[in-house]
């Protein structure tokens, strides 16, 4: 046993540390808040440039070939200056899904165009009726011919504005919860009859409603098997619940950080605030609160990375406990730090504006909570 | 990153679970989680069986009769053993747990080679006397008076809530030598045996009817000059140390895991509405709130041995350790005592089981995690100003 990270892990963690330092800032943050993306291309395509996006990739597909804990340093440095960019979408979801469920000519034709930064992909699979529950699935890919036409709607899909291809979950077979008869298709943001409606999410990045109306897609644009989609779609999903939780790893150290340095300084009664033990002890459960979210995500790191038959508990002990922390993390925080909190002036709050979203992405608290009790079997 | 043991750890665990499956009597289980009410005598027994077995003081080094386990073999067998629902044992606990790596640290060789082996072997059951009515959290403002007499000390004075000292013969212990300079000058770590006159132990009765805990009377008690350890008026470093010894294994995580457990048996067992209480919604949503935040702590702690295993030794941040811990510790009794239903109402009961008694003991006795040892706003106090820098005044 051992999660200790190499020191090529460590000097990874380190580049992306000062990548986010020269690159971003709460001041561009602030700038691009009422961005319809949200973020910037020219940050995006210097990312790619370092080989970030195709960090866990094969080399035969133009990646570095990395173990998956690699990415952990990284989206660590990416919560903690929340860097908007969207790197888990396209190298999370678009892209893993690809290596993971396509085909050879499909992953030699994707994977070096996301790896250059020319591509964005994303994965379209919430429904209105279904909450975050994978299985649930109404939209019907139908046989048209040589191809399928596809018809219904999925919301909130992560970076849908940006994204050039989405990867979608439709219903080929069986009733509407069934986990058989899904299948994935790669659909282009152009493709005819699909209507794409722009989402700003609260912490100032991008997301999508997309209706497909008879949207016809050949058949070379099935990734994977007929009817077989969603157990590659759940492991991926996995993998990118655990790659948000490090994101929110990162945001609640800094947003630790921040308050700290504010009670620190903030004097009232003649003192700093930061010596009153009412605040100290509220302080000392932040931290507590981040040392177990960590060490839940670590665990989900390395479950992925070996394999183990617990990985999918695993990373839903670890989303559970890291949306629960994340919010009570950042809430505590707007309660140290006052009124301004609430301004746009201090960075704190946009810690608990990423909270809300990250904390929903990819399921909730309670969702984790139902499904790792449907997994443990009671 | 590695997330399951190694083949070597493996083979180890495997080995302890067997053995502990094999020797452990059904009679000394039955009792875990009831805590404090475990009979002295039963502990004396199973003690003297894990003794031979060689594993009685896991850190302890070999040539002295201790198991000598590495870090990662430390925590394996911790976990196995309270897992496999083996109480902590009071006769080990304070001996081979606190006093004896103490003694080899600090104590003379004629301290190591009188005071070790009685330890190892269970025939000294040795306990912890630092609290007094006025010295709780405030342990340094202590006023135990020990008064130098030819080569003796003489003591005078009161030391309060010490477990199992009606079945001690020893006890380790802080007294005042010297009031003149700062309180936490002038403290000396003493070795008194308590059947030395002038001694009065008087057990405390508790609510569960059972006495946890003894008051100790000091009467101008003489203990020779020899029972120090260390050096006279040091006795705060030296308490100090023994605090770092504690470390990771101060915290039965593997007894939390087994009470998680006990949890989801009682609720299958216990029905509502004609059907398994652990299939309603509403309990299901509690009860894998709890495993889900129990397994974030286990895995807190293979985090902080693999730091162990590189040499990075875990310094003021394990304070949340006891304090996620122990109040996490509480919530699962308490949804123990919930998962019984009406039968939570009684101490005891035949019909439904032991499992009454473990539930309310030690749904009552978990109170005690947050508040012994350094209470949870102590150490939140600790995380605070150690960990997070936050100014002290």
């Amino acid at each position: 046993m051992d999660f200790e990270l190499t020191s090529e892990h460590l000097m990874l963690k380190e580049s992306a540390a000062s990548f986010v330092k020269k690159e971003h800032s709460f001041e561009r943050l602030r700038k691009l808040h009422n961005d319809p993306l949200g973020y910037t291309d020219d940050v995006y395509k210097k990312m790619a440039e370092l080989g970030w996006m195709s960090l866990i990739y094969p080399e035969e597909y133009g990646g570095l070939g990395l173990d998956f804990s690699f990415a952990l340093g990284l989206l660590e440095e990416f919560g903690r200056g929340l860097l908007p960019e969207p790197w888990l979408s396209t190298v999370m979801l678009g892209g893993n899904l690809v290596l993971m469920g396509g085909s050879e000519s499909q992953k030699e034709e994707i994977l070096p165009e996301i790896a250059s930064g020319d591509l964005k992909m994303t994965a379209a699979y919430l429904e209105d009726d279904g909450m975050y529950e994978l299985n649930f699935c109404s939209v019907s890919a139908t046989k048209n011919g040589e191809g399928f036409s596809i018809s219904g709607k999925k919301i909130f899909v992560l970076d849908g504005c940006s994204a050039d291809k989405f990867i979608v979950t439709t219903r080929t077979s069986g009733s509407v919860t069934d986990k058989e008869g899904i299948t994935l298709f790669i659909v282009p943001r152009d493709a005819a009859g699909l209507e794409i409606k722009p989402v700003k999410t609260m912490d100032g990045r991008n997301a999508c409603m997309l209706e497909f109306k008879d949207v016809s897609v050949p058949e070379s644009a099935m990734l994977g098997e007929l009817d077989h989609g969603l157990p590659v779609f759940s492991e991926v999903m996995d993998q990118a619940t655990a790659a948000i939780c490090a994101e929110m790893v990162g945001g609640m150290s800094a947003a630790i950080d921040i308050t700290c340095e504010y009670i620190s300084e903030r004097v009232q009664f003649g003192k700093a605030i930061g010596t009153f033990q009412a605040l100290q002890h509220k302080a000392a459960d932040m931290f507590i609160q981040k040392e177990l979210s960590a060490s839940a995500m670590y665990y989900a790191f390395a479950s992925i990375e070996e394999k183990t038959e617990d990985r999918a508990m695993a990373v839903s002990v670890a989303k559970a406990k890291c949306s629960a922390a994340y919010l009570d993390v950042t809430k505590t925080a707007f309660q140290l730090c006052g009124a301004i909190a609430f301004t746009r002036e201090a960075d704190i709050g946009f810690f608990l504006m990423r909270a809300e979203v990250a904390g929903i992405l990819f399921g909730d608290t309670d969702y984790h909570l139902d499904r790792y009790a449907t997994l443990k079997g009671y | 990153m590695q997330v399951s043991y190694s083949q070597d750890e493996q083979k180890f665990r495997d080995e302890v679970r067997a053995w502990l499956k094999e020797n452990t009597p059904d009679e000394i289980i039955a009792q875990t989680l009831g805590g404090s009410t475990l009979d002295p005598e039963l502990q004396k027994k199973y003690h003297k069986i894990l003794a031979e077995k060689g594993w009685i003081g896991p850190a302890f080094p070999k040539e002295l009769g201790g198991a000598g386990f590495g870090e990662m073999e430390q925590f394996i067998f911790n976990y196995e053993y309270s897992v496999s629902g083996a109480p902590r044992l009071k006769t080990q606990l304070m001996s081979v747990g606190m006093i004896g790596p103490l003694l080899l640290q600090f104590g003379t060789k004629e301290q190591q080679e009188r005071f070790i082996p009685d330890m190892l072997s269970g025939e000294t059951i040795w306990c912890q006397g630092f609290s007094e009515p006025n010295a709780g959290s405030d342990l340094a403002s202590l006023k135990t008076k020990a008064e130098l007499d030819g080569d003796e000390l003489v003591l005078y004075g009161q030391k309060t809530w010490i477990s199992i000292a009606d079945h001690a013969d020893w006890m380790f212990t802080l007294v005042r030598t010297d009031s003149s300079g700062r309180k936490q000058q002038g403290i000396t770590f003493l070795l008194v045996d308590l059947k030395s006159p002038g001694v009065t132990v008087r057990p405390i009765e508790a609510l569960t009817d059972h006495a946890p805990f003894c008051e100790i009377f000091f009467d101008n008690v003489r203990v020779p000059v020899a029972n120090i350890v260390g050096k006279m008026h040091d006795g705060w470093n030296i308490a100090k140390a023994l605090m770092q010894h504690e470390r990771l294994n101060a915290f039965p995580i593997g007894e939390l895991v087994y009470a998680v457990e006990t949890v989801r048996k009682n609720a299958e067992k216990t029905k509502f509405r004609g059907k398994p209480l652990i299939e309603d919604p509403v309990f299901r949503r509690k009860y894998s709130l709890l495993e889900i935040d129990c397994q974030a702590l286990l895995d807190t702690f293979f985090m902080l041995i693999s730091q162990l295993k590189t040499g990075t030794a875990p310094g003021p941040q394990t304070s949340f350790l006891k304090v996620y811990g122990g109040e996490l510790y509480q919530r699962v009794m308490d949804l123990d005592h919930e998962a019984i239903g009406s039968y939570g109402m009684s101490w005891y009961n035949e019909e439904f089981g032991n499992d009454v008694h473990q539930a309310t003991m030690g749904m009552i006795n978990s109170r005690s995690l947050t508040i012994w040892g350094g209470s949870s706003e102590i150490q939140r106090t600790i995380i605070a100003t150690q960990v997070l820098n936050l100014p002290r005044k």
